[in-house]
């Protein structure tokens, strides 16, 4: 019922989407024909359809979301700037272009700027490849829905069409920690907009549908693997790739989706989602210093122990978010006896190597279960 | 001197607004990486080692001074705490102290990396305030 409330509020979102401004900008009556002058040109047209024989329907589905609306500048080891949002898009599509079999949607959240200091410019681009080939690319306006990713799902429903997607369906979301509570400042353009994972994971549910679960989300942030956010996406995702300590920001690569051969059976998607993290961890740990840390999760096993700490655990998140919050940090959960239960291990695979340097260097392993304790 | 810089970059980040925030941060991370930078281009692990705790005692004294000024607030004063103990350690580290072990010598070029990395890290979970972000890249300019 929920979501059928959901789809009838997107609905009547997308009607009046086109001319709706970014719910911050004071006075954006004033200059919307101007900006409208400006932005015009925002969609490509698609491009020609390909050959009828030639399309059979696409074995694959993958969405990408891609934050880059804060600081994502890192140095790699060589000493050269990076962006890692501009990496991750420009390695996404092409993944994109390799893969005649897929459709890709790839969402890239980028820093809200202005035309003179005045008229606001689209602040997301989306880039929609069926087969191989680019079709769209078309900017939006972020700032719009009750939830954070509903512009991004809105765009995802107008180029997946129907109700019937591929057999296998991957989702990747690239940036910083999501926030379990508070979720102010996420996005450095709105400091007041609230995003927190309980938005990210009704994006993911929306864009499963009624009917099915993504198959494989990967979540390339800092701190994804903890029982609350694992417990938030889990109702919607087979298996989830998450990294449980800090991920830097060369994120986990994606040349295992160069060339994707995965048939829709169990067994072959978690292998696929073993292999996908064997291959990022191997990555990181060749070229950072700091710790690497990548867990696989089954979303069916794991259910048990999720719900066996969640009081736990919410209570730890009500103390942080009260009215006079106490310090926290984040810890391995089984350093905490109160997480530290018989099953904790149950649906996880974890691969760690701990940091070159520092306190945390000796540290052999990892449960692949990050949780909060008060700060010293 | 020191008013002529106050004054240019208060002009230029205040203007910039957001940008202003990431060209802080942007010059903080350039600041430890050109750090690497030198300590991977110098053979002598004495002079390596130099190099590193000057960075990161420069560091230290501009938070320190930071800390002290009036236009931080509490909420930025904490943060700097955080990072303040964070260089700290790594200080240790490179000397050996407070229950480290020293970084040896032919470790030293990772152990430059680890700082870029770890403080980059860090920058993401301690969003510092535009202000304070500011008086650190005068403060690093004035003293390094």
């Amino acid at each position: 019922m929920k979501r059928r409330l959901r789809r009838i509020q997107r609905y009547l979102q997308r009607l009046i989407a086109g001319a709706t401004p970014p719910r911050t900008d004071w006075g954006y009556k004033g200059y919307v024909t101007l900006a409208m002058l400006f932005t015009a040109c925002s969609t490509t047209p698609p491009a020609p359809h390909q050959n009828p024989l030639d399309a059979s329907p696409p074995r694959y589905s993958l969405v990408f979301i891609i934050h880059g609306d804060g600081d994502y500048l890192y140095h790699d080891a060589l000493g050269n700037a990076r962006r890692a949002d501009e990496d991750v898009l420009a390695k996404a599509q092409t993944v994109a272009e390799q893969n005649p079999n897929a459709n890709v949607y790839i969402f890239h959240e980028i820093e809200r700027r202005h035309v003179l200091y005045l008229i606001p410019r689209r602040d997301g681009r989306a880039y929609i490849y069926e087969r191989g080939r680019l079709v769209a690319q078309k900017s939006y306006w972020r700032d719009q829905g009750a939830s954070r990713f509903d512009p991004e799902v809105r765009l995802y429903e107008e180029f997946a069409g129907g109700p019937d997607r591929p057999p296998v369906q991957l989702f990747f979301y690239f940036g910083h920690e999501l926030p379990e509570f508070d979720g102010a400042g996420y996005d450095a353009s709105y400091a007041t907009r609230r995003v927190t994972i309980q938005d990210l994971a009704q994006g993911i549910g929306d864009i499963a549908g009624d009917s099915t679960k993504i198959d494989v989300v990967a979540l390339a942030t800092c701190f994804g693997g903890t029982p609350y956010t694992i417990g938030a996406l889990a109702p919607y995702a087979r298996y989830i790739i998450a990294s449980p300590d800090n991920l830097h920001l060369s994120y986990f690569d994606l040349a295992p989706l160069a060339s994707l051969d995965i048939a829709s059976g169990d067994g072959a998607v978690a292998a696929f989602a073993e292999r996908f993290a064997r291959n990022a961890f191997d990555q990181l740990a060749n070229e950072v210093q700091t710790v690497v840390s990548v867990a696989v999760y089954d979303a069916n096993d794991v259910r048990a122990f999720v719900a066996s700490v969640a009081d736990a655990y919410d209570r730890t998140l009500a103390t942080t978010n009260g009215t006079s919050p106490a310090p926290v940090e984040h810890c391995d959960c089984a350093d905490d006896s109160t997480y530290a239960l018989p099953g904790m291990s149950d649906g996880v695979t974890v691969l760690y190597r701990g940091p070159r340097f520092g306190r945390a260097k000796h540290k052999q392993q990892h449960s692949g279960w990050e949780c909060w304790r008060t700060a010293e | 001197m020191l008013t002529r810089i106050i004054v240019r970059l208060m002009v230029v980040i205040v203007a910039l607004g957001y940008a202003g925030v990431a060209l802080g941060q942007d010059s903080v991370h350039k600041y430890f990486n050109d750090t690497a930078l030198k300590v991977k281009a110098t053979e002598d692990p004495v002079q390596k080692r130099e190099i590193l705790s000057k960075n990161l005692s420069d560091m230290t004294k501009a938070l320190d001074t930071v800390k002290g000024a009036p236009l931080t607030s509490e909420e930025d004063d904490a943060k700097l705490d955080r990072i303040q103990s964070t260089l700290r350690e790594k200080s240790d580290e490179l000397v050996g102290a407070n229950g480290f072990d020293r970084v040896p010598d032919d470790q030293l070029n990772a152990f430059s990396t680890y700082i870029v990395q770890d403080m980059e890290q860090a920058d993401k979970t301690l969003s510092i305030g535009l202000v304070t972000l500011l008086l650190i890249i005068i403060i690093i300019i004035l003293i390094a």
